[in-house]
């Protein structure tokens, strides 16, 4: 069984027709082909696929597809690209927070969204904040220092 | 993966309906950060998802200034924002920081938290403490049932086919009431508790005693327990020393755990001792 349904994300409206149990996750990188969100262990526990949902972070692995219409979605497509970085994108270049990068469009959403709602954390509050984001390569210590540092600006 | 169906009822009744026709073959949909877990995990005996979503009679909480009703769709981050909450219930705020992760917390509800009956669940333990009671919707109406007697083993809980877990209602405790909540894990977060303990100490005015104590333990027995023996031990009761070894004692005795991968039978049972003992003392706060 198909269900056809429409999707916001990033402020448009994708048409698109998903078995049910089809995750938020594989409708953004297989159906429409927003692969900077990344699929890490598909099971809630890596933080690799979270997206905004109605401004807050969620992992997109855990949300059927059919489950996300009528919410706004914000995907790392949505805040930023080459031509012009969010400033969170470019403190974790300036601080070298990036090795690998996998990890990496699923924390800029958490921190956006942490940033949003607190603009001026403690550095308490970005590590609570960032605990559902694993990085296996920086040890979190620039990653967090970048976040602080956008959030003095 | 086999075929599944798919339903968005518009209200409770509808809801109840489906699911009791669907029987075993049906399950409803909260948050779903278990429900999908289960999914991927392979074949279920399942082929059917009841998305609860539209039933806005079971979201949002209400204060009356003595007893606050948790609707059982609200997300935990939203019952952690909650003023009331704070005020009144503040050891269920600290249980649900320890919840999965920041995410996990924006997605998963109450409601799903207490229906899932994992015996090591952060957020159901701390409504053991407060006395909350479950409103229930099914086939044959309303019920209300008192969380101790609402689990029946792991992941198993009384609600019949057909019935749905709307609401979770507490008093406010007595006001000089203090509570703690102590998770024991690996890691600071994203973990699932190798033993937790919640406790509420109400004193009894202008003495040093204990008017009434309240315990209750996760992680260590098939259900979620509270700790009778070990509370009546320090009721009405000077705190000393040994009155809160001997109530640490008989919560070690009373509890039933088991061996796997997160920790032994043993070392769960010593640690329900000195968590027990641990989370009295700070709830008590030395000398008065």
């Amino acid at each position: 069984m198909k269900i056809p349904i429409s999707l916001q994300i990033n402020g448009e409206m994708y048409q698109v027709q998903v078995p049910v149990q089809k995750t938020l996750l594989a409708v953004l990188r297989e159906d429409l082909a927003l692969t900077g969100t990344k699929n890490g262990c598909d099971s809630g526990e890596c933080g690799a696929c979270t997206v905004l949902m109605d401004g807050r972070p969620v992992n997109s692995c855990l949300i059927l597809a059919v489950d996300a219409v009528g919410k706004q979605i914000t995907t790392i497509e949505g805040i930023g690209g080459i031509a012009e970085l969010d400033p969170i994108q470019e403190a974790l270049v300036a601080h070298g927070a990036i090795q690998c990068g996998y990890c990496t469009p699923g924390l800029v959403m958490t921190a956006k969204a942490l940033l949003d709602s607190n603009p001026h954390p403690t550095e308490t509050e970005v590590r609570e904040g960032i605990a559902g984001n694993l990085c296996r390569c920086t040890g979190y210590v620039k990653v967090v220092e970048a976040i602080m540092d956008v959030s003095r600006h | 993966m086999q075929e599944l169906n798919y339903w968005e009822p518009g209200n409770l009744l509808e809801a109840v309906s489906l699911l009791s026709n669907l029987g075993e073959k049906g399950r409803p949909l909260a948050g779903g950060t278990d429900l999908l877990v289960k999914m991927k995990q392979g074949p279920a005996n399942w082929n059917g998802i009841v998305n609860l979503k539209g039933l806005t009679e079971l979201k949002g909480i209400a204060f009356d200034g003595q007893t606050i009703t948790i609707g059982a769709l609200t997300r935990v981050s939203d019952m952690m924002a909650d003023s009331w909450v704070g005020l009144h219930f503040p050891i269920l705020v600290e249980a649900a920081r320890s919840l999965g992760t920041p995410q996990i917390r924006n997605i998963a509800t109450i409601g799903g938290n207490l229906c899932n009956a994992s015996p090591a669940a952060d957020v159901a333990l701390v409504f053991l403490i407060y006395e909350a009671r479950l409103h229930i919707m099914g086939p044959k109406g309303a019920r209300k049932v008192p969380v101790q007697e609402f689990y029946t083993g792991p992941g198993q809980t009384v609600l019949e086919p057909g019935e749905i877990l709307t609401a979770v209602e507490m008093d406010v405790p007595p006001l000089n009431s203090k509570g703690v909540f102590v998770k024991h894990g690996k890691r600071k977060s994203h973990e699932i508790a190798l033993v937790n303990v919640a406790v509420l100490i109400t004193p009894q005015p202008g003495t040093k005693l204990i008017a009434r104590a309240r315990i209750a333990v996760g992680a260590v027995a098939s259900t979620q327990l509270r700790l009778r023996e070990a509370e009546e031990s320090l009721s009405q009761t000077v705190v000393t020393a040994d009155v809160l070894e001997r109530a640490a004692e008989l919560a070690e005795a009373a509890v039933n755990p088991i061996d796997d991968v997160r920790s032994t039978a043993a070392y769960r049972r010593q640690m329900v001792r000195v968590l027990t003992k641990r989370a009295l003392q700070k709830a008590w706060g030395g000398e008065r």
